[in-house]
């Protein structure tokens, strides 16, 4: 039975597990929307992250130990009902090229690979998202092959563009916008992932996968990337 | 029909209550940093809870009305004038085509709220007009940007008893809930988070309040991120806390020993750099109980 403690005045945790495992994001996931179909009028916010869900509800009609009692009575439900969620998969378009893969060419050095390789072992895979987080759009897609896993850079970036592909040991992520950041950047995606596109702010859900498509040069070009 | 922004200042946003269930995108919960000063604003105007308004950090500001309505400010006193005129705060006030608002240095508090009859009408993004720099949603005011809203002659002259006004400069208890992993830490570890008096630094703003005083030795430096709650404090890696805010990421990885009470927040949020502050325990019956009591006289619901 997973365990539930208190995240403040109005809100709870309630934990899958105690370590990462691809099992528990669909579950946990299955479970939020469990608990916005069941208790819709009282819960406010939903935060799924790795191993936990974060609940914030409305104190003005429910107090702590009653909003409690009635997770834990979904929670028995969810037991009988686990793995609901259909699985999606988002594919997305990436240019694996020295001019945008910032980090590229020192990870091919250090890891003593060619560009082709990499490519086939960081696409190859589909990933699992596991959050969303750092920022709106931000997935932490896992879990990257060891053979291409990376810390992330002593002195983050000021600057990374929009779109590029990253790598911080055993997690992947796409930045959506430009922002600063410490992740190994491999590739850029040329598909707008910013929320200047208001659409995209369903564009990932803790649960789905994600699967990178390796594009050519010209391929990213005409799909509108930018170098 | 609107207000005409002269000059924006240093960190002029509009806010209302907040983005509260976007969780799940990533999404911070935003809104005002002050819900004290927030909520008395829009409750002097008969305003509905949620009703856009402007928060002026440290002032420097200067609008100019292009409407005939009535509007409140509360919060700090930034030297608030009216055509150059002090005028009383935490009131509900006619104003008239022309006349020209300012907002100078701060005398007391950090953030000073404009709340306006029927809220600013500013574009809605994700159920909220609340603006968030950090997640590019939004801007902040610009010189020769119009705060769009509606003429009102509805008369509302009213003021909050003074006794409700409170003293920004008084040093403050911050309220916490034992919550996140409280129990993992240890009980010297707990006393010496509760019996010292720690500063707040000059990293302060609407993401988190970082604190300075005698550091926590931590065993567990980084954990599996989780969600965050408006109020959690954080110990980072150094062993010192970080009050997370209203534009605070909405995971987290590192440990932490509880969370603030909301309207403890509102004090923290008018509180400069340099000053004082203490933790002490409260019950989640008391924290919900005198939350509860604060939502229904502001009519805040869901």
């Amino acid at each position: 039975m997973p365990n539930i403690v208190s995240a403040g005045e109005n809100s709870i945790l309630i934990y899958f597990g105690d370590k990462i495992d691809a099992s528990l994001p669909k579950n946990i996931a299955n479970f939020a929307n469990q608990l916005k179909n069941e208790m819709g009028g009282v819960v406010i916010n939903l935060i799924p992250s790795y191993t936990s869900l974060h609940v914030s509800y409305d104190l003005n009609v429910i107090d702590y130990q009653d909003f409690v009692n009635q997770v834990e009575q979904c929670l028995k439900q969810n037991q009988n009902t686990a793995s609901a969620l259909e699985s999606k998969t988002i594919r997305i378009p990436v240019y694996y090229g020295l001019e945008v893969g910032l980090d590229l060419e020192r990870l091919l050095q250090e890891k003593n690979l060619d560009l082709d390789a990499f490519i086939n072992v960081h696409s190859s895979k589909e990933y699992l998202v596991y959050a969303i987080g750092f920022s709106p759009v931000f997935a932490f897609l896992g879990e990257v092959d060891e053979r291409i896993q990376l810390p992330r850079l002593n002195t983050p970036r000021i600057k990374i563009p929009a779109g590029s592909v990253g790598i911080a040991e055993s997690q992947t992520a796409i930045y959506p916008s430009d922002s600063s950041g410490g992740w190994n950047i491999v590739g850029r995606t040329p598909i707008d992932l910013s929320l200047n596109n208001l659409e995209n702010i369903d564009k990932f859900n803790v649960g789905n996968q994600v699967k990178f498509d390796p594009i050519s040069r010209d391929e990213y070009l005409s799909s509108g990337g930018k170098l | 029909m609107s207000f005409k922004v002269v000059k924006s200042g240093f960190l002029t946003t509009v806010q209302d209550y907040g983005r509260l269930s976007h969780g799940k995108h990533g999404m911070s919960q935003s809104g005002v940093m002050d819900e004290h000063a927030y909520c008395w604003g829009n409750h002097l105007l008969n305003n509905h809870f949620n009703d856009a308004t402007v928060e002026i950090t440290f002032g420097g500001v200067e609008l100019e009305t292009q409407i005939d309505t009535f509007i409140a400010v509360t919060g700090a006193d930034l030297n608030f004038k009216i055509n150059n005129r002090p005028v009383q705060m935490w009131h509900g006030i006619r104003v008239f085509k022309g006349d020209v608002l300012s907002w100078g240095n701060p005398k007391k508090g950090i953030r000073a709220y404009l709340a306006v009859k029927g809220g600013f009408n500013t574009s809605v993004l994700f159920d909220s007009r609340s603006v968030n720099l950090r997640e590019n949603i939004g801007n902040k005011l610009c010189d020769g940007d119009q705060l769009p809203c509606v003429g009102h002659d509805e008369e509302v002259y009213q003021f909050i008893p003074p006794k409700y006004i409170p003293n920004y400069s008084q040093d403050i208890t911050l309220r916490l809930l034992p919550s996140y992993q409280f129990n993992e830490f240890s009980i010297n570890q707990r006393d010496l988070f509760f019996n010292q008096t720690y500063t707040i630094t000059n990293a302060n703003d609407r993401t988190g309040c970082r604190l300075s005083g005698a550091p926590i030795v931590i065993k567990k430096e980084r954990m599996i991120s989780e969600g965050i709650s408006y109020g959690s404090v954080e110990i980072a890696t150094d062993g010192l806390p970080i009050i997370l805010l209203k534009d605070a990421p909405s995971i987290g990885g590192y440990p932490k020993i509880g969370t603030v009470f909301s309207l403890d927040l509102a004090k923290l949020a008018q509180r400069q750099p340099n000053s004082k502050l203490r933790f002490e325990l409260i019950s989640i019956r008391d924290a919900q109980k005198e939350r509860k009591k604060f939502n229904d006289f502001f009519e805040i619901g869901f």
